[in-house]
């Protein structure tokens, strides 16, 4: 589970402080720890949701229920067109003798037009803000974070104490200790 | 909140049936009582009005007679002109109606009912209403032992007062359908008359169904089928209080909870239909509908899922349960709304199969509901999905007690009212309103209701302190 920044292109950013955990109880102190000195937390990777940690870095709402709902307005515009050129404009169809305007039996269409332009907008949605197109090679600060790593990345700023940071971070039960600027890592510890 | 893994003593509390939430209880009984009461005397009066107005309606008073005592007049002189006379109304106002054509449809001039079917009715719905409520909040706990769901553990305490109130409610509808049975069901009334085929009056379709919808199985199905819901409960409520005393961390209570609630939820599940056949779909006993059976347990369920968030928020209102936090009422909210959703597409598909297929015999309950109850059949709408729909939308919504207290209160009277519109119509005929009467009955149970739930609750701790999952439901969080 990735919590989604803005600027997702960790090359472009200044250079960035990487922990790695293998115990999320660490990790939650540690996090706890840094937002409590005042220190901006870019992004948590953890291969699994723990529980609490969006809270604990502010991480903002994901907006996928906005766009969710979005989706839905245009899928129901366009299934309820669709319909009524199909079975009113096009083709008037006489099914029972039941009225050519808008009927009961458009609902089913209407409803399951809706549900699929939601379903396939948020994916497609979701897959793109995350950078999981295909073709576009993601920056991974460390490859265990898909399996049993847990990964903090702190980016610098210019009045930042990088050594207070580290001795944090180490203090809090850090295994590992990276920097990362401009696609060059380096290994600290 | 705590995170993670802390571990937290869990304190018991408990609850104070405080006397300003007796007196609000009593007062809804007094109110319901007044209320009834009006009703009950404007019965007349009201009833004459009818009788003028309907008079514009076709009502075609079949073979059967209206009176439901005067079965010995049947194949006499009077009830011949009665039918004669009527056919004559019918001709001369509406000679084209659609029913005309599609024969036989038993409508009753609310007049034609006596006084006494008015309170017998009232006495069915809201003891059936009720009923239904207990047994869903019953099933709303065996689920979350069955899904073996964490979270609620903390509020588990609460489905398990609102149990306690099947008897009360089984014993109304009883009282209902004991004195009330002739005047509410014709197929009763039809029954005395002891028709044979080629005999005036010989229904080809209530004789046929009589093998399974008579008298007797009126009685001895609910019967059974309440005594053993009964039973689960009360073994799964000894169970629960059981554990708080016992040794800590001993499952062996939980584990025994989970097979209890699966025999319920399977046996509930799959009988419930039989219930709901007998008590509501009977009123129209011509007619039916498959999906029926979970039309109306959708309704009560969403209701019970309603009163079990109303009865927390007072709780947590009134400084209880420490633990419960607005991720529960969130999680609440999201059963509120995600089963006002299901109530919404069950009520649909039963309308839109019947509008689609017109076949006559299918459409006779919903010409009745559309063409003669039209405001009450799109308030329906309005009060059960809409309402809920679009003020249960937003996340802070679901996270406010009092924005679901008053989208709540609206689906409590909502669904009471729906409940309404599936008996009423079906025993009146046209020209009933949701008047005093059915207010005052819903408001004095609704009164009892609380007495009675609210005096549960105190007699045990208000958390399940002893339950494996109280740590988990503590921690519950939903996220960002």
């Amino acid at each position: 589970m990735a919590i989604v920044d803005k600027k997702l292109t960790l090359r472009n950013r200044n250079k960035i402080l990487v922990g790695v955990w293998e115990d999320e109880d660490n990790l939650l102190a540690a996090a706890t720890a840094l937002t409590a000195a005042g220190i901006h937390i870019h992004d948590i990777y953890t291969p699994y949701p723990v529980h609490g940690l969006d809270r604990i870095i502010n991480a903002r709402r994901s907006k996928l229920a906005r766009i969710a709902f979005f989706c839905a307005l245009i899928g129901l515009t366009l299934m309820t067109t669709m319909i009524w050129y199909m079975s009113v404009y096009d083709w008037p169809m006489n099914v029972g003798n039941k009225p050519l305007r808008f009927t009961p039996s458009w609902s089913p269409v209407m409803f399951e037009g809706t549900v699929l332009c939601t379903a396939f907008g948020m994916s497609f949605f979701f897959f793109w803000r995350n950078r999981l197109v295909h073709g576009i090679k993601n920056e991974i600060l460390d490859i265990r974070q898909t399996d049993n790593r847990l990964v903090v990345a702190v980016e610098t700023t210019s009045n930042m104490d990088e050594k207070a940071i580290l001795t944090m971070m180490r203090k809090n039960g850090a295994l590992e200790l990276k920097s990362f600027h401009k696609g060059v890592q380096t290994i600290l510890k | 909140m705590g995170h993670g893994h802390n571990h937290i003593e869990v304190k018991q509390e408990q609850f104070v049936f405080s006397p300003k939430a007796k007196r609000f209880s009593i007062i809804l009984m007094i109110v319901g009582l007044v209320f009834a009461g009006i009703g009950i005397f404007t019965l007349g009066g009201s009833d004459n009005s009818h009788a003028q107005k309907s008079s514009n309606v076709n009502h075609k008073t079949e073979s059967l007679s209206a009176q439901p005592h005067s079965k010995h007049d049947q194949n006499s002189g009077t009830a011949v002109s009665q039918t004669k006379e009527n056919h004559l109304i019918g001709e001369e106002s509406h000679g084209n109606e659609p029913n005309e054509k599609f024969g036989p449809r038993m409508v009753f001039r609310p007049s034609e009912k006596p006084a006494s079917t008015h309170i017998w009715a009232n006495l069915l719905i809201v003891g059936y209403f009720f009923l239904m409520i207990s047994l869903a909040s019953v099933m709303w706990y065996t689920i979350q032992h069955v899904a073996n769901a964490g979270w609620s553990v903390a509020i588990k305490r609460v489905p398990e007062a609102m149990m306690t109130f099947i008897p009360i409610g089984f014993i109304v509808l009883m009282i209902a359908l004991y004195f009330g049975k002739d005047e509410i069901y014709h197929w009763v009334h039809y029954e005395h008359l002891g028709l044979k085929p080629g005999d005036a009056g010989y229904d080809k379709i209530l004789a046929g169904k009589s093998g399974f919808l008579n008298s007797t199985m009126l009685f001895a199905f609910p019967t059974v089928l309440v005594s053993i819901y009964y039973l689960l409960m009360r073994k799964l409520r000894s169970l629960s209080v059981e554990e708080d005393t016992a040794t800590k961390g001993d499952a062996s209570f939980f584990k025994r909870s989970i097979r209890f609630s699966a025999a319920y939820t399977v046996l509930f599940g799959f009988t419930m239909s039989v219930l709901v056949w007998f008590v509501v779909m009977s009123v129209d006993a011509h007619w039916y509908s498959t999906i029926f059976g979970v039309y109306n347990f959708i309704t009560h369920w969403v209701t019970s899922i309603t009163i079990i968030a109303f009865i927390v928020a007072y709780l947590k209102k009134e400084g209880y349960l420490g633990v419960v936090s607005n991720e529960h009422m969130h999680d609440l909210g999201k059963f509120m709304f995600a089963f006002t959703v299901f109530w919404a597409y069950l009520w649909w598909s039963q309308y839109l199969l019947i509008w689609y297929a017109q076949i006559p015999e299918e459409m006779a309950y919903y010409q009745l509901r559309f063409e003669d109850y039209k405001f009450n059949f799109l308030l329906n709408f309005l009060v059960c999905f809409v309402i809920p729909f679009l003020g249960l939308l937003m996340r802070s919504a679901k996270r406010n007690r009092y924005v679901l207290g008053i989208v709540g209160s609206i689906m409590i009277v909502g669904h009471y009212h729906d409940v309404w519109l599936m008996v009423f119509p079906g025993i009146f005929g046209p020209g009933m309103q949701f008047g005093f009467l059915e207010l005052g009955t819903f408001l004095l149970f609704a009164g009892i209701f609380i007495f009675w739930v609210f005096t549960a609750l105190t007699k045990r701790g208000l958390i399940a302190t002893n339950h494996p999952y109280i740590e988990e439901s503590v921690n519950h969080d939903v996220g960002v």
